[in-house]
């Protein structure tokens, strides 16, 4: 069987994944990786493979699951985003330097630019840090191809081996050959071997200069046995520019040095940049004067170069140190390096119309009727003098209803709200603090800080924002949903509230989060406990994701323009892409392009001058 | 052929590339593009890139897209510079006025570049009790109906019967010939 079809990034790489005979795969979701597992689940079941499919509580707990089925024998892999790798890179470096079994190959998504993320590292520079075989694709159709060949890779090293496809691979969309299955039939079998599989200090001074030699045996196999993926495109005439490029930069170098039809150019494409083929490298950049490196987000083949003075990269400034490299950028760059003329940029004329019709990017919000905006409000009404750490997910975007003090990674509006109690403390200050993380985030990495929180008697408000889903992501489940990945496969739910009281919590009350006036009451009596008992007290805002499209009344509003007195207050603290404030008659009113009738704003203007249609409708 | 294909998060924008990946596919075509998910889409603006041919690159580069499909027009005017020269933007407008901007008149005189207008929003509303979810394919015949694209109208139809749920099979057709008899030529 042999056929084509049109696959997002992503579904190539687990379509890969799943043809290569990989048995067990766990993640835990992130933009831009988030498809990729419940794509594998799907092609399996295509396929009628028993690949078993699960997310991971965080990205650790995914690792380690997949990194201990590797060690019975399975082809597995783990998933993620690139900042889900710092979570995971306890369990990443120490399993690097064993000699694991069945093939383990670790996809790390990166996203340049960053379009949904809390930074742009490199995750190649991760696989230089911990030694291993990094994969890095240009397209959806390398990515696929580079799944077979890295678990072949990492089953006769006995390594991990990562995949780091960028935002622009992931989320591409090709059209992609499917064939089928490797058959592979391995049964699970552990061989019990606590020199091979218990890291004590004692194996890491035989396993060290080994993860060494096997570095260096791949390096040697990248030199001269990938030219599928390492190799060059000489230039017809005798070349003025050599290019290395790596990842998307290389295609995006393809299609400009065609649509310039230049014939004295050629590319070096560098599809495994660690280990780097540096005699390859090193070849290449002997037979040319003038050479450019395109790679994204750090300079990792650049850094792994014995010489770099023949180079113009980011060493020396020719390529910018931060942000994606669009296809605009490299051809600046390219026309720079040539010293040609760099086309000119924006148009004036068109900066000018922006200006004149008043158009900017439009930044992203919180969905109409989302939950969130209900809950900030209440919360900020109840406690405006609070400090608001916050978390990650989408109620990062109630910044915009000034909710959101300080963000640092998954799990920090706790150890946040932790800090500052006590740097308030120090001075013996009393400060309110309500703290917000979202149901997926609690699970992934808020339970270790609210137990410490507990246990170091810390007074503050904890709000879980529980909308049933990890929505930011696409809306994946967690273990506070129970239901699993597969449809119709059911686990077992978590309870939130149990969770908490688990964690020490004495005081943990839940409310309707569309419920401004029980919200409020509930958040003023939280505080109250937990400055007289002296420690956190949670309150669990809970009512479904929009995205999970859940039945709720529908309530059609509108504006009275005789009572509204133009304050702007709805526009400032509920921030509803459904309710615009017109500048022209000063009067706010209701955009039913986006509004979804969830009702909640009528209890949110203080002139009551948002009302209910229902009755005027019939 | 090149399309970028803009818009706000949340109005459905990547169900157009697939329609036309699949018309390309269908035809025998290579085809590559670039979407957007995650942050953006919580109702910011997003992007599609989309490209027919032998190209290896997802993404359109400015002054390169044949097409600029919007179904928004601040978000129109924002990415009109994608157009090459002689160029057509489909634009869904909720206030045509802009279109008379004197910058605006004079960039798209300069650079040749044409622009159609569909009246999506009241469209949808007059003839589909307002579900503007609709829009994606809407748009979709407005290109037809302007005679740019390089895919016909029935290619769409029988696209949008093969991608769309069974039970919105008719109401996404309806939608393309909404959108086919709307566009300003
Ligand atoms: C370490 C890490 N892993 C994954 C992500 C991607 N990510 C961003 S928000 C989020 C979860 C959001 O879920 P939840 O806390 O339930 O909030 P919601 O978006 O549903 O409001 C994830 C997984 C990340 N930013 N960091």
């Amino acid at each position: 069987m042999s056929n084509k079809a049109i696959l997002l990034g992503n579904e190539a790489i687990a379509r890969g994944i799943v043809e290569a005979g990989c048995e067990v795969a766990a993640a835990y979701p992130g933009t831009p990786s988030s498809e990729i597992l419940p794509s594998i689940a799907k092609w399996a079941d295509d396929l009628g493979t028993r690949t078993i499919v699960e997310w991971g509580a965080n990205e650790k707990v995914a690792f380690e699951m997949a990194a201990a089925a590797s060690f019975a024998g399975k082809r597995s892999c783990a998933v993620m985003k690139q900042v889900g790798l710092n979570v995971a890179a306890d369990p990443f470096m120490s399993v690097s330097h064993f000699d694991i079994k069945g093939g383990f190959l670790l996809v790390a998504a990166d996203d340049p630019g960053p379009h949904s993320s809390q930074t742009e590292q490199d995750s190649r520079f991760f696989a230089m840090f911990a030694k291993i075989p990094c994969f890095d694709p240009a397209t959806a159709v390398e990515a696929k191809e580079m799944v077979f060949d890295a678990y072949d890779l990492s089953e006769r090293h006995k390594i991990v081996t990562m995949l780091r496809p960028g935002v622009r691979v992931d989320h591409c969309r090709q059209d992609v050959e499917l064939k089928d299955v490797i058959e592979i039939s391995r049964p699970a079998s552990f061989e019990k071997d606590p020199r091979r599989w218990v890291c004590l200090p004692a194996s890491v001074r035989v396993n060290h200069p080994q993860l060494n030699a096997k570095r260096e045996a791949i390096r040697e196999e990248f030199e001269t046995r990938f030219s599928r993926y390492n190799y060059e495109v000489p230039a017809k005439k005798k070349a003025r520019l050599g290019v290395i490029a790596g990842g998307v930069s290389f295609s995006i170098v393809m299609d400009i040095l065609k649509a310039w039809g230049a014939d004295d150019i050629s590319v070096l494409k560098i599809g495994t940049p660690h280990p780097l083929p540096l005699k390859m490298v090193e070849d290449f950049i002997s037979r040319h004067d003038n050479v450019v490196v395109l790679e994204e987000t750090y300079p990792v083949i650049e850094m792994q170069l014995n010489d770099r003075t023949k180079i113009k990269g980011r060493w020396n400034g020719w390529v910018p140190g931060a942000g994606e490299l669009l296809p605009e950028l490299i051809e600046e760059i390219l026309c720079r390096v040539l010293g040609k003329e760099v086309p000119e940029g924006a148009s004036a004329e068109l900066k000018k119309a922006a200006e004149d019709l008043n158009i900017t990017p439009r930044p992203p919000m919180l969905c109409p009727g989302c939950p969130h905006r209900a809950s900030f409000f209440s919360i900020r009404q109840t406690l405006p003098k609070a400090i608001y750490p916050s978390d990650i997910g989408c109620y990062t975007l109630g910044v915009n209803q000034g909710m959101v003090d300080a963000v640092v990674d998954m799990g920090a509006s706790i150890t946040l709200a932790s800090g500052l109690f006590m740097a308030y403390k120090a001075d013996g200050k009393e400060q309110p603090i309500v703290a917000t993380i979202g149901d997926s985030t609690f699970f992934h990495m808020g339970l270790p800080g609210l137990a410490s929180a507990v246990y170091n008697k810390h007074i503050f408000v904890l709000v879980i924002l529980d909308n049933s889903l990890t929505a930011m992501t696409g809306g994946q489940s967690h273990p506070g949903i129970g239901d699993k990945l597969r449809k119709g496969e059911t686990g077992r739910r978590v309870d939130l509230e149990g969770a908490v009281k688990g964690c020490g919590v004495n005081w943990v009350k839940t409310t309707e989060a569309y419920d401004i006036s029980t919200s409020r009451t509930l958040v003023k009596e939280a505080w109250e406990h937990a400055k007289a008992h002296e420690e956190p007290a949670v309150v669990i805002f809970r009512h479904p994701c929009m995205l999970l499209r859940q039945k709720q009344a529908v309530i059609p509003v509108t504006v009275d323009p005789e009572k509204c007195i133009g304050c702007k207050f709805c526009i400032n603290f509920f921030n509803c892409p459904g309710l615009v404030f017109d500048e022209k008659s000063k009067k706010a009113y209701i955009d039913e392009r986006f509004c979804v009738k969830c009702g909640v704003c009528i209890n949110v203007c203080p002139h009551g001058a948002i009302l209910a249609t229902e009755g005027e409708e019939a | 052929m090149q399309y970028v294909i803009v818009g706000i998060g949340g109005q459905g924008i990547l169900f157009t590339s697939r329609v036309l990946g699949h018309i390309a596919l269908s035809r025998g075509e290579r085809v590559v593009g670039s979407e957007v998910h995650g942050m953006a889409q919580r109702g910011g603006s997003v992007i599609s890139h989309f490209k027919v041919g032998d190209y290896s690159s997802p993404m359109v580069k400015a002054k390169d897209a044949d097409v600029l499909l919007a179904f928004d027009q601040n978000e129109a005017v924002r990415n009109l510079h994608f157009l090459k020269q002689g160029g057509h933007a489909i634009i869904n407008t909720h206030d045509p006025a802009f279109i008379e901007n004197p910058s605006l008149r004079k960039w798209m005189s300069d650079h040749g570049v044409t622009v159609h207008t569909v009246m999506g929003y009241d469209i949808l509303k007059r003839e589909m009790g307002g579900r503007f979810l609709f829009l994606n394919v809407l748009i979709l015949g407005a290109m037809c109906g302007a005679g740019v694209g390089n895919v016909t109208i029935e290619e769409v139809r029988e696209a949008v019967k093969v991608l769309a749920p069974a039970k919105f099979v008719e109401d996404n057709v309806k939608a393309v010939d909404l959108g086919y008899a709307g566009a300003s030529r």
